[in-house]
């Protein structure tokens, strides 16, 4: 097990007042915050802060963690001392930082270390192992998770297997990592951010209130070709300067798997989008392809070429730069 | 010690919130772990703006969903008042509004 500075975590002084911890975990809180913050990194840092808080706020729990000295390392192999809580008292409401049943914070997912200093199983060496943060939350009766599919998928509808982790309490006490595989129709039509709800796969409920619903976030993974906004795809069109100055039929690769035949007209310039209406992502009313040209100007390397791009000059009277007046 | 289970589910069909379902207050308040009087205003804050004239009536779309979990993450991760929550929310927004525009100029 690692040892976690707290101090070093929250960025104060072994000294500092309650008053320093509280600003210092509000401004990093509000920084590294999931919801503020979409670095992939900001959801880890966010709990490692209300961890390190969860403790420094406490007296009773900073008191017991001061006693383990400072000369401890962040990430140091470390295993408590023998009794070393002893005498301290501290209520054990980790799991809802005191907010039960409402409350709809990133919470959970606690280090090996906090668990095993302050968790509710801390009797119990070692602990839960891993747990891949999936966005899950455990508390209450429906459960949220975020799940990545690919473009197409939007377009044609696809089946996925998507593995979800959540810790559970047995009515012991005793913490269980959970895994579920669960097989998802993704209906045709779905866009980034929108939540597709399965009926009765969340929580269990409590006497005949039945199961919660599972919310599952839709994302896209990146894609090399597309960009894609709400129900709209952008796709980037590379042309030749002859090519967008004479016009051209080019075939494009659609984000449903198939081609398009599309015809540039002539005199297209870079950056005037052209629409193509529906080949969006499809729904009631589908999204619209847009088809962004840019033209790519090809360097002068040999001979020919050289006198290709001379006969270009005397065959313009071309002043690009007239609105600089210099 | 730490239990591993596996539960295997055949195929679940799913419903898109908005395009197949609109939520009630009591859905979304589930939904977002947020209490109805929470739910409520927000929604007299302007935070979140749902089809119909009565809280009973109140229809939310995935928008209201997502603003909602936002919502109460920052209420209860921040603590945040209700104004507060509207502002972080109407800046989160315009953030990814200029994002998107980014975006589709293909600017990164």
């Amino acid at each position: 097990m690692k040892f976690r500075d707290y101090y070093e975590t929250l960025g104060v002084a072994r000294s500092a007042t309650e008053a320093e911890i509280k600003a210092a975990y509000r401004k990093l809180a509000r920084k590294y915050h999931p919801d503020v913050n979409k670095e992939a990194s900001a959801e880890d840092q966010f709990k490692e802060l209300g961890e390190a808080y969860s403790v420094l706020k406490d007296t009773e729990k900073r008191a017991a963690y001061d006693r383990m000295g400072a000369n401890w390392k962040n990430g140091q192999d470390f295993t408590p001392p023998p009794n070393w809580n002893e005498g301290f008292e501290y209520s054990n409401d980790n799991y809802s930082d005191g907010h039960p049943g409402f409350g709809g914070g990133h919470q959970g997912n606690q280090s090996e270390f906090f668990e095993s200093l302050f968790g509710q199983g801390r009797y119990r060496q070692g602990g839960r192992g891993g747990n891949p943060s999936q966005g899950m939350d455990f508390k209450g009766q429906d459960h949220h998770a975020k799940i990545s599919i690919d473009l197409v998928d939007a377009y044609n509808g696809a089946k996925r297997t998507i593995t979800l982790h959540m810790p559970t309490q047995d009515t012991s006490g005793h913490v269980s990592t959970q895994e579920r595989k669960l097989d998802v129709s993704i209906p045709k039509g779905i866009k980034a951010g929108q939540n597709l709800r399965l009926a009765g796969q969340g929580g269990p409920g409590m006497g005949a209130g039945g199961s919660g619903d599972l919310y599952l976030e839709i994302d896209f993974h990146p894609n090399p070709i597309y960009r894609v906004d709400g129900k709209d795809v952008y796709l980037d069109l590379p042309l030749a300067p002859w090519e967008a100055a004479l016009g051209t039929a080019v075939n494009i690769p659609t984000p449903a798997g198939s081609t398009l035949e599309l015809t540039i007209p002539a005199g297209t310039a870079t950056g005037r989008k052209m629409r193509l209406k529906g080949k969006g992502i499809p729904s009631k009313e589908a999204g619209d392809l847009y088809v962004v040209p840019s033209i790519v100007l090809p360097g002068a390397e040999t001979d020919l070429q050289k006198e290709a791009y001379q006969t270009l000059e005397k065959a313009f009277d071309f002043k690009p730069r007239t609105h600089l007046k210099g | 010690m730490t239990k591993m289970t596996r539960t295997q589910i055949t195929w679940i069909e799913g419903s898109i919130v908005e395009d197949d379902i609109h939520m009630s207050i009591l859905e979304i308040s589930k939904a977002a772990r947020a209490p109805a009087e929470l739910i409520m205003s927000w929604v007299s804050e302007g935070v979140l703006s749902p089809a119909g004239s009565s809280p009973e009536d109140w229809r939310f779309s995935n928008d209201s969903l997502r603003r909602a979990k936002t919502a109460a993450h920052l209420t209860h991760d921040l603590e945040l008042n209700t104004p507060g929550v509207a502002l972080a929310l109407d800046l989160l927004d315009e953030i990814a509004r200029l994002r998107n525009q980014l975006l589709r100029e293909n600017i990164t």
